[in-house]
């Protein structure tokens, strides 16, 4: 062995609060509950299983603030117990139906196990997938670190005091979910600009992540690149994203998710099934739509999607086996490269989306399963670490000043600023700036409960107009609808709001349906807008 | 710029993003009284925008827009640098500053864009069947 490297994996958990209690059935509420099954559950399966037969997962996980409110929304929870039992019964259909075709009888059977083992899970843990990753946490299993508050990308709001509130409210949320302070933030999208670097220290953060390039383009050299970490002037640690052991998992082109093997994404019973066979699964509408049985496998990149042939469950899992021993070869090797260059052994920073693993690839939550048991079972030399783990035990980091960048699409901003977007800003920004203004107007005074409640619901509103999924589903085209409706909704809900206590008439009726809807950051106070605030 | 279903407050607001490397997006909305202001003709219907180095003050670019497209794209004149704007109107022949913006850094480019893979676009992109 020439070198000892740390590995460092970094899963961000994040979807857009969604909360409909008004309709028993609301599509994009699906989103949520394709996530819990899909990823979520076997994520915190494999973590749970690794742990229990002694082997240290050693993973960073971020949760969104947005996220774990729904996971502890109980509204929801009732939801997505019925969407599980929903599947299972049609599974049981399909298993019916498919006893005579023992390809897709297998692959029918893997669904069964996917949903039950969600239901038990659940049910274990009464509704509530924050207590196992507490547990994993609080038994040094894993690093739970949190993200801004509503996922705004945090270089597009000018203004100092929404991005304190974006991370205060975050701060918060994460003490009253986590019982302990954060000590890591992840910068939704990756992010960053430095001005971010005294509001993460001043709101208790000591690390966070950035894309290789803002190491690359740094003011300072930085000889190590991205296999270290750094800190800025004023001590905050910082985290590279490589670039390389990213694309092997991102890229559906040229990474593992791409194999023939694997299950194929677009192809799904709620388009192919017989239509007055499944019709009960899908929405009220009536419409095809994906109902998360997906029988077939990738086959070739340039197959047709008609010309899909039937995934083998077995063939996959040999897949995996593959690909977990090829990235683990290929960190080796950039090991060794990077030893025998520097002498030093490098610390190695994966970052990517959670919901890749198990949603978009079907097979990721056994990769990472599979990746971190082979390091013990073949006692390779690397080594998981997490991220206050390695600042704790490395050298004093070198400082540099990082460049401005972003994970998104060519590095910047372009995903969230574009000609498909760009109409939001005037909104987001009209909700923010009479937020900022109408809290400092009342932060000294002695408020009616109806008026706080209604500064806090703006503030809750106004929070949420700033999201950066809102911006990103107008991008990609996809629900581009529920997204622009969202942001003027919550813009508007804001602004009518401040302006209703302003002139001291507050609908309180509209108020409690607001607050029963938009029900995240329940101890948030609209004083954490103010131009002064409790910095 | 597309635009929004529900009316915002007219109000003054001059707002500058950073976009990449060689792009800012720029908006701004005007107060009732200025947008009368363009409307009556007492403003010139062509306005200008003028980027500023916000370290020395300097003038670095200006932009000639119509008061109601509300937003635009400006070139950056040099990476890594940080810029303010400001929005100005003509009234009888002379300019006057209407508006500036805030601060707004301009990223400088990095190279191996292509090799990158970025995050869980090309996953989110590719349309549903």
């Amino acid at each position: 062995m020439s070198s000892r490297a740390s590995l460092m994996f970094l899963l961000h958990a994040h979807l857009p609060y969604v909360n409909h209690p008004e309709d028993s059935s609301f599509l994009e509420e699906n989103w949520f509950f394709e996530a819990v099954v899909e990823t979520y559950v076997p994520i915190i399966s494999a973590l749970e299983r690794l742990s229990a037969e002694g082997i240290r997962p050693g993973v960073a996980v971020s949760i969104s603030p947005t996220l774990g409110a729904m996971l502890e929304n109980e509204a929801l929870e009732a939801k997505l117990q019925e969407y599980i039992e929903s599947r299972l019964e049609l599974i049981e259909r399909e298993l019916e139906r498919a006893q005579n075709d023992p390809a897709l009888f297998k692959t029918v059977k893997l669904y069964q196990k996917l949903y039950s083992e969600a239901a038990q899970l659940m049910h274990k843990y009464s509704g509530d997938l924050i207590t196992p990753l507490k547990a994993l946490q609080h038994a040094g299993q894993i690093e739970v670190i949190t993200t801004s508050a509503t996922h705004a990308v945090l270089p597009l709001l000018t203004r100092p005091e929404a991005v304190r509130a974006q991370l205060a409210v975050a701060a918060e949320d994460y003490l009253d979910r986590f019982n302990r302070k954060p000590a890591g933030f992840w910068l939704p999208e990756c992010a960053y600009e430095p001005r971010l670097n005294s509001y993460l220290k001043l709101s208790g953060f000591n690390y966070t992540f950035t894309e290789s390039h803002a190491v690359e383009l740094a003011s300072a050299s930085a000889p190590n690149g991205v296999y270290s970490p750094y800190r800025t002037s004023n001590g905050l640690g910082l985290f590279a994203r490589d670039a390389a052991s990213s694309r092997e998992v991102w890229s559906s082109k040229f990474g593992y998710p791409g194999d023939p093997a694997y299950r194929e994404f677009y192809r799904d019973l709620g388009y192919d099934g017989d239509y007055e066979s499944i019709r009960p699964y899908l929405g009220a509408d009536g419409a095809r739509r994906p109902l998360g049985l997906k029988y077939h496998r990738i086959t070739g990149a340039s197959a047709d999607l008609a010309a899909k042939q039937y995934y083998d469950p077995d063939a996959a899992l040999a897949r995996v086996e593959a690909h977990a021993s090829d990235f683990l070869a290929r960190r080796m090797k950039q090991t060794d490269d990077f030893y025998a260059a520097r002498g030093t052994r490098p610390l190695i920073v994966s970052c990517y989306d959670a919901e890749l693993f198990g949603h978009w690839w079907f097979e990721g939550p056994a990769f990472l399963e599979t990746v971190i048991r082979k390091i013990r079972q073949e006692r390779l030399p690397l080594q998981f670490v997490t991220p206050s783990e390695y600042l704790n035990s490395c050298q004093e980091p070198q400082e540099i000043s990082p460049g401005i960048s972003s994970w998104g699409e060519n590095g910047y901003f372009d995903p969230w600023v574009n000609e498909t977007n760009d109409f939001i800003y005037p909104a987001v920004y009209s909700a923010t700036d009479k937020m900022i203004e109408t809290a400092n107007r009342f932060r000294n005074q002695d408020l009616n409960s109806l008026s706080a409640r209604a500064l806090n619901q703006a503030a809750r509103e106004t929070l949420l107009a700033q999201s950066s999924d809102w911006a990103f589903l107008l991008y990609i085209g996809s629900h581009a609808e529920y997204a622009k409706g969202r942001l003027e909704d919550h813009a508007a809900n804001a602004l009518k709001l401040l302006t209703e206590v302003i002139e001291k008439r507050v609908d309180e009726q509209a108020l409690a349906r607001l607050e029963q809807q938009n029900s995240l950051f329940p101890r948030l106070d609209f004083k954490v807008f103010a131009s002064v605030s409790r910095f | 710029m597309a635009g929004l279903s529900k009316p915002l407050p007219a109000e003054d607001r001059l707002v500058l993003l950073p976009k990449n490397p060689g792009r800012f997006f720029i908006f701004w909305q005007l107060s009732g009284g200025r947008a009368e202001a363009f409307r009556s003709g007492a403003f010139a219907p062509e306005a200008e925008l003028r980027l500023t180095y916000s370290d020395d003050k300097t003038h670095a670019s200006s932009h000639r827009v119509s008061w109601q497209q509300a937003g635009a794209y400006l070139t950056v004149p040099a990476q890594g640098r940080v810029y303010e704007a400001s929005l100005h109107a003509q009234r009888g022949g002379a300019w006057e500053k209407l508006l500036e913006s805030n601060q707004a850094a301009a990223p400088s480019a990095a190279g191996m864009a292509e090799e990158r893979a970025y995050a869980s676009l090309e996953f989110h992109k590719r349309s549903q069947p």
